[in-house]
């Protein structure tokens, strides 16, 4: 029983580390994400439009096999772990013979690696140290530093550059799982939500995804908000004065726009959006006395407050209507937007308790504007702005930024950094005579290190031909 | 016979040198003259004309060379791309200048840099890699570029609070070049195609899908009774007419559905003789394909000059608003792009088909151009990713998330993974030649899906390109 189990697990784990099953589950997460751009997904799509784009019973479907929601449904997170299992696994798998080929790297060829190596040359040589230090020599020449090797039976040397780049896919494939777990741990731990905020307010209550809110151990007020244009009215910045409230005490502020949020605690502030909240906020009247001298003044005024005139004749805002329609002799509001706004004020008289509706603009058959012992002239309405605030939270944020960098990196290494070694090693070639056996290798851009191999041959065919220590010898002998 | 026609060849050859250095002299006179009139001569507009022009001969001497396979073509057509590339240059540097930042942030601003950077590719394939007729192809797509952004609005636009940050020219810096490369692989693994001896029946059939896939897409928008939505244009603003927030108005251009209708069953007729011919082995029916090819050509020719007509500075019903409404070209252009994409594949796969002896004899051997297109995706890969993750950045800077899972993200996500798998393949299970190439078009076949399709098909976040 425990030997069925174990050869399960051994096979599990063969089949899970298979290149194999890596692209059919890189096939699967494709035609997956695929679905999910091309079925119209849950919570960004309004309910109204999904039942307008699908018939319900194919919704019922859809919905069933979590394809309306693809990138939050279980079986997608379950899919993604196993690309993770299977990435984990074949590096697992690959990683030992790497390493060691990496920690232990191959100095000496034997006769069976100098037999089986494509790129070598053979370069006849009257003596042994002699030709070694011609290698040694033309190494250095093309920038690499020789190393003698000394074996018991045998001496040779070898070069290598770059062998960091046998480990260059662990990198990437680490760097991958780590983009991963950020985006798990963001998953579990992370949220994401809504704070709208009129200037002067200020709250701790974000409104969350998924419907529930959020208690902050601190509250962000509002100073302000604005919107800036260009000339032709094109938005140009949309900005918010925010400060941090704790404990009752301000302990930051920060003027945030697009493209640069307020982090606070982790906790990011992003400008989101921007508008008129269709409310009130001040009303600027020119009053003129109806009778007797016309003496000007100007007055301000906001939702349902009272502003004195004479000692007999105050005036209050009593409503605001920011899209009006008349109907019936009753005066409606059609929206919420600022479209057609008016106002309702009510002038009254202490003396002769009485009180005027007054509208503005003038209604006919509703206002009694003529009665009013004041002449308002609207002159400005100032309304109230709000900011929408973006708000997410996301601990795992820096380790897919670190991930990018390490993948960054890999892939560097992976692309344009290859390992290269070279061997030269004294032998008797099958007649006897002497020679220099020279071989290389490189585990990535064959064509490039060809042309550098061929260029190192030649090197140390230069170095053989005249050497500086045996060069009076030479001429000696002729 | 061999030695008559090396004779004639130098003959011939002179004469389409001659005549393609007259053209851009006459062009250039033309342009001068119209210059002294109107002022300033180094604006961007008079610098976009000259690059045209320039392109324009480098195409036609790149064609000649295609065809006729004569050498002294190349440095004339390499010269010609120079002088173009300068121009387009100057007028990159101009709009630059201009707008205040790098020119990424309209499509008109984003095809002139494409343009800029495939010239540049071409050049340096030519020259490092020695593939000579790669501007048979390239060039073409950079004249269609100029063409396509003398139609969009190419006024220096403030840009949007969201896009203001030097993570956007970032990202569609990396954007660009690793389409580019994308680009230039796919291309080098067609060649590699055609120097593997693959027959000239498949590239018709592929060309048929290829086209036929664009004339699904456009029918996509093919209303009742025979209309096609195209989406309205506001004069005024000069910009797409939209219902709300992201919803774009269409109005519908009566007739012009059913034409693309025949079309498509015209560009579906080579197709289905090719299959015809495969189950019944009877080659007969792929002479009639090609003849099929030669009509769908003609046919598809009429469709965008019936589109042009139409389409430019029409008005028109909507079935979603009373009235009627504007449209010009610049509302539709993925569907200019689309109709003229087709009608270029197919007369490619007619050069393929009437000169692939010459094709073969001036283009690098298979084992050559199989490394080249290696090289080019092992440049293209890192620079997709770095795209990603400056896209994710910025991202996590304006919306407050960097992965929202919105379509145009998923899709760069899969050209990542389609990719991702390429090299897979190729480095652990040593993947060469044929299944390699096939793996390259692939990817650049969703590359083109997530530039165009995604925007043309899928809405989403990235609404600004």
């Amino acid at each position: 029983m425990a030997l069925t189990l174990s050869s399960a697990l051994r096979k599990t784990w063969q089949t899970l580390s298979s290149i194999k099953t890596g692209v059919i589950l890189i096939i699967l997460v494709v035609i997956f994400s695929a679905a999910g751009t091309i079925i119209l997904q849950r919570p960004m799509t309004e309910p109204e439009d999904m039942q307008r784009a699908y018939s319900p019973a194919m919704l019922r479907l859809l919905d069933a096999a979590g394809l309306t929601d693809v990138f939050h449904a279980r079986w997608f997170v379950a899919l993604m772990i196993l690309v993770s299992l299977s990435i984990i696994a074949a590096s697992l798998e690959r990683f030992p013979n790497a390493w060691r080929y990496y920690a232990r790297p191959y100095k000496s060829p034997d006769e069976h690696f100098r037999r089986a190596l494509p790129t070598q040359a053979q370069i006849p040589v009257k003596d042994e140290e002699h030709a070694l230090d011609a290698v040694e020599r033309a190494l250095h020449k093309i920038g690499f530093k020789p190393e003698r090797i000394v074996r018991t039976n045998s001496f040779s040397v070898f070069a290598e550059r770059h062998r960091i780049s046998e480990m260059a896919v662990y990198i990437v494939h680490a760097s991958l799982l780590l983009i991963f777990l950020g985006g798990i741990v963001d998953a579990l731990y992370g949220w994401r939500g809504f704070l709208m905020l009129t200037p002067g307010h200020q709250s701790s209550q974000i409104e969350l995804r998924t419907g529930s809110t959020r208690t902050l151990p601190f509250a962000i007020r509002c100073d302000g908000a604005g919107e800036d244009t260009y000339a032709d009215g094109t938005p140009k910045k949309y900005w918010s004065k925010l400060a941090v409230v704790a404990d009752g005490r301000e302990v930051g502020n920060k003027e945030i726009v697009v493209n640069d949020p307020l982090v606070y605690r982790g906790v990011r502030f992003y400008q989101s959006s921007y508008g008129r909240t269709g409310k009130l906020d001040k009303l600027i009247l020119n009053v003129t006395p109806a009778s007797g001298p016309r003496v000007n003044r100007e007055i301000s005024l906001s939702q349902n407050e009272t502003v004195a005139l004479d000692a007999d004749t105050t005036v209050q805002l009593a409503e605001f209507i920011p899209d009006y329609v008349v109907e019936d002799g009753h005066v409606y509001s059609r929206s919420n937007e600022i479209a057609n706004p008016a106002v309702r004020l009510v002038v009254t008289s202490a003396k002769k308790n009485s009180s005027v509706n007054y509208w503005l603009p003038e209604i006919p058959g509703i206002a009694e504007n003529a009665s009013s012992p004041y002449i308002l002239e609207p002159k400005d309405l100032k309304t109230g702005v709000y900011t929408g605030l973006q708000v997410s939270h996301e601990p795992g944020q820096w380790a897919v930024w670190a991930g990018v960098v390490l993948m960054a990196i890999g892939l560097t290494f992976v692309f344009y950094v290859s390992h290269v070694r070279f061997w030269a090693v004294p032998v008797a070639d099958s007649q006897g005579k002497r020679t220099l056996w020279v071989g290389g290798a490189a585990n990535r851009n064959r064509d490039a290190f060809d042309v550098k191999f061929k260029h190192l041959v030649d090197e140390i065919h230069e170095e053989l031909m005249a050497p500086p220590a045996s060069a009076e010898l030479e001429t000696l002998k002729h | 016979m061999s030695r008559a026609k090396a004779e004639q060849q130098p003959a011939t050859g002179t004469t389409l040198i001659v005549l393609v250095g007259l053209g851009i002299a006459f062009l250039l006179f033309m342009a001068f003259l119209n210059v002294v009139k109107s002022g300033p001569i180094l604006n961007e507009a008079n610098l976009l004309y000259a690059a045209l022009i320039f392109y324009a001969g480098a195409g036609a001497l790149y064609l000649g060379f295609g065809v006729t396979g004569t050498e002294s073509y190349i440095k004339f057509a390499s010269l010609a791309t120079w002088a173009g590339l300068i121009a387009n240059t100057g007028a990159v540097a101009h709009r630059w200048y201009e707008a205040g930042h790098p020119p990424f942030a309209s499509l008109y601003e984003m095809l002139l840099s494409f343009v800029w950077t495939l010239a540049a590719l071409t050049l340096i394939a030519e020259k490092r890699y020695g593939v000579k007729v790669i501007g048979t192809v390239t060039m073409p797509v950079a004249i269609v570029g100029v063409v396509l952004m003398q139609l969009l609005r190419s006024d220096v636009r403030p840009l949007v609070p969201a896009l203001q940050s030097t993570w956007l020219h970032v990202h569609v810096t990396l954007a660009m070049l690793a389409y580019a490369a994308c680009a230039l692989s796919f291309a080098l693994a067609m060649m590699f195609l055609i120097q593997d001896k693959m027959k000239t029946e498949s590239f018709m059939a592929a060309t048929g899908v290829f086209t036929l896939g664009i004339y699904i897409a456009i029918l996509t928008r093919f209303e009742r009774w025979g209309g096609l939505n195209v989406v309205a244009w506001d004069a005024d603003n000069k910009q797409e007419m939209f219902l709300s927030r992201g919803v774009r108005l269409f109005v519908t251009i009566p007739d012009l559905g059913w034409l693309m209708l025949l079309v498509c069953a015209t560009v579906a007729a080579p197709l289905a003789l090719y299959i015809l011919a495969r189950v019944k082995r009877n080659e007969n029916f792929l002479a009639i394909a090609n003849r099929a090819v030669f009509v769908s050509i003609l046919l598809q020719t009429l469709a965008l000059v019936f589109f042009l007509l139409r389409a430019r500075d029409g008005q028109y019903t909507s079935l979603d608003a009373d009235g009627l409404y504007r449209t010009t070209l610049a509302a539709s252009p993925f569907i200019l792009s689309g109709l003229v994409a087709g009608i270029f594949a197919n007369l490619l796969y007619l050069l393929l088909l009437w000169r692939r002896p010459d094709l073969e004899r001036h283009l690098p051997g298979a084992d050559a151009l199989d490394r080249i297109t290696y090289k080019t995706i092992c440049i293209a890969f890192p620079l997709l990713t770095l795209m990603i993750a400056a896209g994710a950045y910025w991202a996590n800077r304006a919306w407050g998330s960097y992965w929202n899972w919105d379509p145009k993200e998923t899709w760069a996500a899969i050209t990542w993974l389609v990719y991702a798998g390429y090299l897979h393949m190729r480095i652990t299970r040593g993947w060469r030649g044929r299944r390699a190439a096939y793996f390259a078009i692939l990817g650049f076949a969703v590359v083109m899906f997530t530039f165009f399709g995604v925007t043309y098909l899928l809405p989403g976040l990235h609404a600004y390109a």
